[in-house]
């Protein structure tokens, strides 16, 4: 052991010191009791390494301790301190109050949308753990024998699901999400990003029965493909491109029956004939000649609106083949990509 | 009843067709077989246990499970598989056992290491995504003290994994779960566990939730230190319910401090950096383990190198009161592939790309070793009261924890916990124990006090000046003289915090009212803490006296006990259960 020169210290000298500023936070306040809603704006001094966070903790102990908002980790890992800065979903622990200090700019805070508001920044999380249960949430290896030790999964198969095993089921992508906005029984990104994560499992084998409830009504296929769950996510999940994983899988299960997923696959045909996308055949070729009927004085209206291109002369590229190229490469790969199967470790040879 | 609360909302509810008593219009009475508080790992682990195993079983906690701290753990769980290297569940015990500074009981030490492989692979046919060998198999790298590449883990967030790996089985199980349920008492009826008396955070109003077994699994403490990696939802609840109810606690001057938190706000970055070839540096670049573990280096267990980080700040070798964690000779493949994590906690919060630039960090509270005195099976001295996880003490730690073997110690124990609690309702069934009216009208009439308090000082404002004084008086090294300060300022913070100032009466979502019953838990473990510290003149494991730099076997190879004595803590001592390995110098 080296001496302790120092021979009398318990404390270290400096721990506290940090620089400090002033930040502003305008706050959305509701009272259930009254049920009213008001804004609020606190001024407090945090240290520059603040975070959203900890400017509300500053408030809630120095200013007005009425302030109600979830808390936890603080680390951007346990999902608590969903709420919207400026309007969009962010986690409070993980956005740094220095920017918008030196920007001069005074942040709103608010809850998230789309669930209901129980007080100030707290949600309402009962309808998004719902549709987390929807999904079976859990392993399933069906009648597979359980082994003694460990199934077999190459590292290559363990990463397929790598993005979505980081979701902290904070709900910033729910909140964001437009097709919940109009249709609240959307099981939404982050169940179907959930779900991918078992779809996607070497070792799971409920695969079939999974996609065939994901393509039933409120699923993968009512995404609107705004990408707003990507841009919130605080962990790097992307949602959106779970749920089109889950398309793909779905295609190679054979389902196809749904409105979504015919409009893909006339999406696709359709640029794969002419190298571009013939709006008046997709139309009737997604929802069948008959509802495309009804939708006739719809057409016209778009049609008035100057919005429906020109049906008898469609725009044809002038290189198709590059386009029917693209497609077969894409289809090899898709090809060449096998289902991810875990091994069962009596099966596997020990080198 | 409660100024301003309303009756809640639920209907009454029938479990197992016991008809439910309702005592007060306001409040209603629920029973279960089992009641578990706390919902991380361990608590998880035991209710899946026990549901399995055929009994009601219900949950119980503040947070929603996945909210839970166990998330926060990131390098790994220690099991010997013996997939990277040979490895034996012997191995793993004495390295435990030595990293204990030989004040861990080895009998359970010996339990713990031989059932951790099957729980591994149990929780890997769960679902946990755990990162993989070439082969396939579960990969295991190098942790802190231990004598083989023994730390299954995924990646940097193997708390993360498990937690939502666990989560899914209490869905998949169909576990009850009270979210957001603070517990305010456990209640004693006869000598024997009765249930607890929650607090509904969301809708408001106290509820009697009998049980015949409650199983604690509210984890750590360490929000009474400042600088700590710990959630803010730490603050030691299960274990001042249970000193409060007559269990004592034990060995609570044992808190681990971690060698690599951020200063900013004390976030943990794990001891995998080290594990994957992470050096510690000085101010001068200097790699100053050398002179303390010369063999182990950074790799040393963690109170050896929390203490030289200490040195080299006190002595002016730091930089900005931080030493150095230097990755970037890693490469940015590695640091992007397996401490992805970290790279993200160090850039969100130190500001730093650990691929270009070394993390500074600083020794901060990290993990209670003491805890809830219990058996190998997690009971304790009142029947029907169990604990499992970082409340418990069984006590596998000792003196010093290992990295990695927490995260397995909520596993093992939260299983056989709830396996043990489950056994004892098939044998027993309803124990009889009940609660009486007049105990949860005393305990709504103290939770109506603190609510309707508006004079006296902030929750927070106390917790505060509390973390600070247990950071600068009972941290890394401890002297009589500063424990002395610090117990006068515990000891008056419990008087001041007698009267609290609330700013919020109401009864939906008040965090105001949580925070000041989390203050008054942190209060009481804070004064078991430094009186048992105060107690023993020796160093072992984390705790470092200046005064007494010797560990002392022949006086001090005993566990200290912490009884409540109405609100007062009186100690007592119990033998170290020693089986096989006779304490020798430990070096590293």
């Amino acid at each position: 052991m080296t001496e302790i020169k120092n021979a009398h210290f318990t404390t270290l000298k400096g721990a506290y010191d940090t620089e400090t500023m002033e930040a502003t936070l305008r706050i959305r306040r509701y009272d259930p009791d009254t049920g009213k809603a008001r804004f609020d704006q606190f001024t407090v001094t945090v240290p520059v390494t603040a975070s959203v966070l900890d400017a509300l903790d500053a408030i809630k102990d120095t200013r007005d301790g009425t302030l109600a908002y979830r808390k936890s980790c603080r680390m951007a890992v346990c999902g608590s301190c969903g709420m919207r800065i400026d309007g969009g979903a962010a986690l409070a622990c993980k956005t740094p109050m220095k920017k918008f200090v030196d920007a001069g700019h005074t942040i709103t805070v608010s809850p998230m949308g789309n669930l209901p508001v129980i007080k100030d920044l707290v949600v309402d999380m009962a309808p998004f753990w719902e549709k987390i249960r929807a999904v079976k949430p859990y392993l399933d290896t069906r009648d597979e024998e359980v082994p003694d030790k460990e199934w077999r999964v190459s590292p290559e198969h363990g990463d397929l699901i790598h993005k979505e095993s980081l979701c902290i089921l904070c709900g910033c992508c729910v909140s964001e999400c437009n097709s919940m906005e109009s249709d609240p029984d959307f099981l939404g990104p982050a169940a179907l990003a959930k779900a991918y994560r078992f779809v996607g499992d070497a070792r799971d084998t409920d695969t079939r029965e999974r996609l065939r409830d994901l393509n039933g009504a409120h699923g993968i296929w009512d995404c609107t493909r705004c990408y707003f769950c990507n841009q919130r996510c605080p962990k790097g999940v992307d949602p959106r491109d779970a749920i089109a994983k889950l398309g793909a899988e779905s295609f190679k299960e054979g389902f196809v029956r749904d409105e979504g997923a015919r409009h893909a696959k006339v999406f696709v045909d359709s640029t794969y004939k002419g190298g571009y996308l013939r709006e008046t055949e997709l139309v009737p070729k997604t929802i069948g000649p008959v509802n495309a009927i009804k939708d006739i004085p719809f057409a016209l209206q778009l049609a008035r609106a100057g919005k429906v291109p020109n049906p008898l002369s469609p725009h044809k590229a002038k290189d198709n083949d590059e386009v029917k190229r693209l497609w077969k490469l894409l289809e090899k790969e898709a090809k060449g990509a096998e289902r991810p199967r875990a091994q069962h470790p009596d099966a596997v040879r020990e080198g | 009843m409660l100024a301003g609360v309303r009756p809640p909302a639920y209907p009454a509810v029938h479990v197992r067709g016991l008809a439910v008593r309702r005592i007060f219009p306001e409040v209603f009475v629920i029973r279960h077989d089992v009641i578990v508080l706390g919902a991380g790992c361990a608590g998880m682990r035991a209710a899946i246990e026990a549901k399995r195993r055929g009994v009601d079983v219900a949950v119980i906690s503040k947070l929603h499970p996945t909210r839970s701290h166990s998330g926060a753990a990131e390098g790994g769980i220690n099991a010997a598989l013996g997939n990277a290297t040979d490895d034996s569940p012997d191995s793993h015990a004495f390295d435990t056992i030595k990293g204990s500074d030989y004040l861990g009981d080895q009998d359970a030490i010996e339990v713990f290491a031989q059932e951790a492989p099957n729980d591994i692979y149990e929780l890997e046919h769960m679902g946990a995504i755990f990162t993989r060998a070439g082969d396939g198999k579960l990969a295991q790298r190098p942790f802190g003290a231990a004598g083989a590449p023994r730390t299954v883990y995924s990646a940097d967030i193997t708390g993360h994994v498990l937690i939502h790996v666990l989560y899914e089985q209490l869905v998949k199980h169909d576990v009850k779960v009270y979210e957001e349920f603070f517990a305010t008492q456990v209640v004693v009826d006869e000598g024997r566990c009765a249930g607890v008396i929650a607090w509904d955070t969301k809708k408001g109003g106290l509820h009697a939730i009998e049980a015949n077994h409650v199983i604690l699994a509210t984890g750590g403490v360490g929000r009474m230190y400042y600088g700590t990696t710990n959630a803010f939802a730490c603050t030691g609840d299960g274990m001042s319910l249970a000193w409060r109810a007559g269990v004592p606690l034990k060995d609570m001057e044992f808190l681990q401090f971690h060698p690599t938190t951020l200063k900013s706000n004390g976030v943990l970055i794990t001891e995998g950096c080290r594990g994957e070839g992470g050096y510690l540096r000085n101010k001068d670049g200097d790699r100053f383990m050398a002179a303390d573990a010369p063999n182990a280096m950074e790799l040393a267990s963690r109170d050896v190198v929390s203490r030289a980080e200490w040195k080299e700040i006190a002595d002016g070798r730091g930089v900005d009161g931080c030493v150095l964690l230097d990755l970037t000779h890693l490469g940015w493949k590695k640091i992007k592939s397996r401490l992805p994590g970290s790279r993200e906690l160090a850039m969100d919060y130190a500001g730093v790309d650990p691929i270009e630039t070394p993390i500074p960090v600083r020794p901060g509270a990290h993990y209670m070793m003491g805890g809830v005195d219990c058996d190998l099976w997690g009971e304790t001295m009142v029947p029907g009261l169990w604990a499992a996880g970082e409340v418990a003490c069984v006590s596998i730690h000792g003196a010093n924890r290992l990295g990695g073997n927490s995260l397995m110690e909520t596993i093992v124990f939260g299983r056989r916990a709830g396996q043990a609690a489950a056994e004892r309702v098939l044998e027993q069934g309803d124990t009889g124990a009940r609660i009486e009216p007049g105990v949860l009208a005393d305990e709504d009439r103290r939770i109506a006090g603190i609510l309707n308090n508006a004079e006296g000082e902030r929750p927070g404002l106390l917790r505060e000046e509390l973390a600070k004084t247990m950071y600068d008086k009972a941290g890394v090294y401890r002297t009589e003289a500063a424990l002395t300060e610090c117990l006068e300022t515990v000891r008056d913070l419990r008087e001041r915090a007698k009267t609290l100032k609330l700013d919020d009466h109401g009864s939906i979502f008040n965090t105001d009212l949580t925070t000041a019953l989390e203050l008054i838990s942190l209060l009481e473990c804070a004064d078991c803490l430094v009186t048992s510290a105060l107690a023993r003149k020796e160093s072992r494991g984390a705790h470092s006296r200046l005064d007494h730099t010797e560990r002392d076997d022949e006086h001090w190879l005993k566990h200290t006990i912490n009884w409540c004595d109405d609100g007062e803590v009186r100690l007592d001592y119990r033998p170290v259960t020693i089986t096989k390995h006779q304490p020798l110098a430990r070096s590293y």
